[in-house]
């Protein structure tokens, strides 16, 4: 599903050089893979990377078998909108729309006619368990609330990969055991492939495929 | 339509910030709205002055009329003038043609002699289409004018409207026997005597200094002017179609001269410029004032939003998407501002008009005007149109910032 070629993403931070350097990895269809790894290990940016968020200097990102890294930013918009998913550590959703309207945006932005987007929509949010809150605000909504209804916004459009950059860290253990349950059983169930970057320990424990990283450099992997 | 929604709740979001925005737009376009107004009843009030005052819609002329000294004198004229005007009557587009004579000479009471301009006109025609009449309302309140009245209709009566300034001038009355003197059409010198049957307030000091109004039967006698005309006046039952007309009535009357009343009421043509000149000013300021104001509403909400710009990008909105966003935003500031202007408008319009406020005497004029600001949709149409220019305009450089973000730095911003 998503190939990381001997990808490199170099910066400048407070002085030093930091990014990835060389990374090759391998998530196949219907996998949770975690990016593992302590903070400045290059996770986020690598996350970044997948998803189309930015590009790399060197090396190559293959999506469902195709290299897309070097499209036009067009082109990755385009891809962004219909084959990729994200969820944030922040949670992200849009203040001014409830949670029904947050899941619809992306839909609405593909074209979809407003009927079908409420109803697949409210479908996302009935798989998250949020349909009783479709109505309300972000504002209205506890952390965990908020981070299903990113992981609804996520789902909706049927997207080959989502990407979610530390989805736990803004939430208790009582709530991110539960959210990261539901990820590993959409995985299972539907077929969607996960690609988290998280340092959580109970993150990790659940993933199918752990790629651990340290200063940039792909140290480990490991799969369960 | 999503784009659109997504703008309309943004702007509720700041719903403070929002009314002050809306607030400069409603005050930019009331502000416009009213001069364009009070323009339009000046203008209205010139041209109206200017037509009604002698002009008519079109004036014929003796060709060259204009060229060189302005004669006063039957020198250059229309020779059959009044078999002229008796043609044009006959156009179906034409509702009446009031022949004119223009002359100057002395005016003596006594020992006393001044110089003055004289029209003569057609009394019985002269009131029911032009103001010169109602100049007498004026007349008879000034010293010596009780008692004034229009020019008899007789062909016979020998009788004179004098200037309020002309007539203090020679000390004369309502009343008066007076001589007016002037020169022939072949060159000699005649007179013939006259009475004050009314004093007339023209409106400019100049005019009433020097101006008098006599019947064209009294003028013939004065001047041996027989069928000569100095011009035609010619009213136009369809005022709005008077540059048509003015083209037409051209061909069909060659070796004469055929002015519209606005190429020939210059007094109208500088005010006009004037007001273009000020208002123009005005409005630019004001439409930089929203400008700014709007900008400045719009970039900080951007600065506000940026992390929400990041996600929106990643999750595949392009640029152009985000320019568009903020053009709809400046699209219904635009809008609704302009609905409320209007509104303000019309409300103050008729406040102000209800309160028959009396503005002072223009300069060179002796007698102020009522307010009565005009209800231009045209105007309205056009302010709205400008200001939702400058709130597109306003848009663009937020929409520009918005759309240039890089995402992962966006995704970072606090």
């Amino acid at each position: 599903m998503l190939q990381l070629e001997r990808i490199t993403r170099a910066y400048e931070l407070g002085g030093e050089r930091a990014g990835v350097f060389g990374v090759t990895l391998e998530v196949p269809k219907g996998c949770l893979a975690v990016l593992a790894g302590p903070s400045g290990s290059g996770k986020t940016t690598l996350l970044q990377l997948a998803g189309l968020l930015d590009v790399p200097d060197e090396g190559e990102v293959r999506l469902g078998g195709e290299a897309v890294s070097g499209l036009a930013e067009q082109a990755r918009c385009d891809l962004r909108l219909r084959r990729l998913g994200f969820v944030f550590q922040a949670f992200n959703l849009v203040p001014v729309l409830s949670a029904l309207e947050n899941v619809m945006l992306p839909l609405q932005l593909q074209g979809v006619a407003e009927g079908e987007a409420r109803t697949r929509a409210e479908a996302a949010l009935e798989r998250v368990g949020l349909s009783d809150r479709r109505h309300h605000r972000p504002g209205q909504l506890s952390g965990g609330q908020q981070q299903r209804a990113a992981i609804a916004r996520a789902l909706a459009p049927d997207p080959l990969l989502v990407l979610a950059d530390e989805p736990t860290a803004s939430l208790d253990h009582a709530h991110g055991g539960p959210l990261m349950d539901l990820m590993v059983e959409l995985a299972q169930e539907r077929g969607v492939t996960f690609l988290v970057a998280s340092h959580d320990p109970a993150v990790i424990a659940r993933a199918h495929r752990v790629f651990r990283l340290a200063d940039g450099r792909l140290v480990g992997e490991e799969r369960t | 339509m999503i784009l659109a929604r997504l703008a309309l709740r943004n702007l509720l979001r700041q719903r403070r910030r929002t009314a002050l925005t809306l607030m400069v737009i409603v005050a930019g376009f009331l502000a416009l709205s009213l001069a364009g107004g009070f323009m339009a009843q000046t203008f209205q009030g010139l041209s109206d002055a200017a037509i009604r005052g002698g002009l008519g819609h079109l004036q014929v002329l003796p060709p060259g009329a204009l060229e060189g000294d302005e004669a006063q004198s039957l020198e250059k004229a229309l020779p059959d003038g009044e078999a002229l005007a008796a043609r044009l009557r006959q156009d179906p587009a034409v509702a009446e043609v009031l022949p004119r004579i223009q002359f100057m000479g002395l005016l003596s009471s006594g020992p006393k002699s001044v110089a003055f301009l004289g029209t003569a006109v057609d009394p019985a025609l002269e009131p029911r289409f032009m103001a010169t009449a109602e100049a007498m309302e004026g007349g008879a309140k000034a010293p010596g004018g009780a008692g004034s009245r229009w020019l008899a209709a007789d062909p016979a009566a020998r009788e004179v409207l004098l200037g309020t300034g002309l007539a203090r001038a020679l000390g004369a009355s309502v009343g008066s026997s007076l001589t007016l003197m002037s020169t022939t059409r072949d060159g000699a010198l005649n007179a013939v005597d006259v009475d004050v049957v009314g004093l007339q307030d023209l409106g400019l000091r100049e005019l009433n200094d020097r101006f008098l109004t006599v019947s064209l039967a009294t003028a013939d006698q004065l001047l041996d002017a027989a069928q000569a005309r100095s011009r035609l006046s010619v009213v136009l039952r369809r005022p709005q179609s008077t540059a048509a007309e003015q083209a037409r009535f051209q061909t069909l009357l060659p070796g004469t001269s055929v002015k519209p009343w606005f190429e020939l009421a210059s007094f109208y043509r500088q005010v006009k410029l004037l007001y273009f000149a000020i208002f123009g000013f005005l409005g630019l300021v004001l439409f930089l004032v929203v400008l700014l104001a709007t900008a400045n509403t719009l970039l900080m909400s951007v600065m506000e939003r940026v992390r929400e710009f990041g996600v929106l990008r990643a999750m595949g909105l392009q640029p152009r998407q985000l320019l568009k966003l903020l053009q709809w935003e400046g699209a219904f500031l635009g809008l609704l501002g302009s609905a409320l202007g209007l509104a303000a408008t019309l409300l103050l319009r008729a406040g102000l008009n209800a309160l028959h406020l009396v503005m002072p005497a223009p300069p060179g004029t002796s007698h102020g005007y009522e307010l009565n600001i005009h209800f231009v949709p045209l105007v309205y149409f056009i302010v709205a149109l400008g200001l939702q220019a400058t709130l597109q305009v306003s848009a663009l450089f937020p929409g520009i910032k918005a759309a240039r973000l890089r995402i992962v730095e966006a995704l970072r911003h606090v």
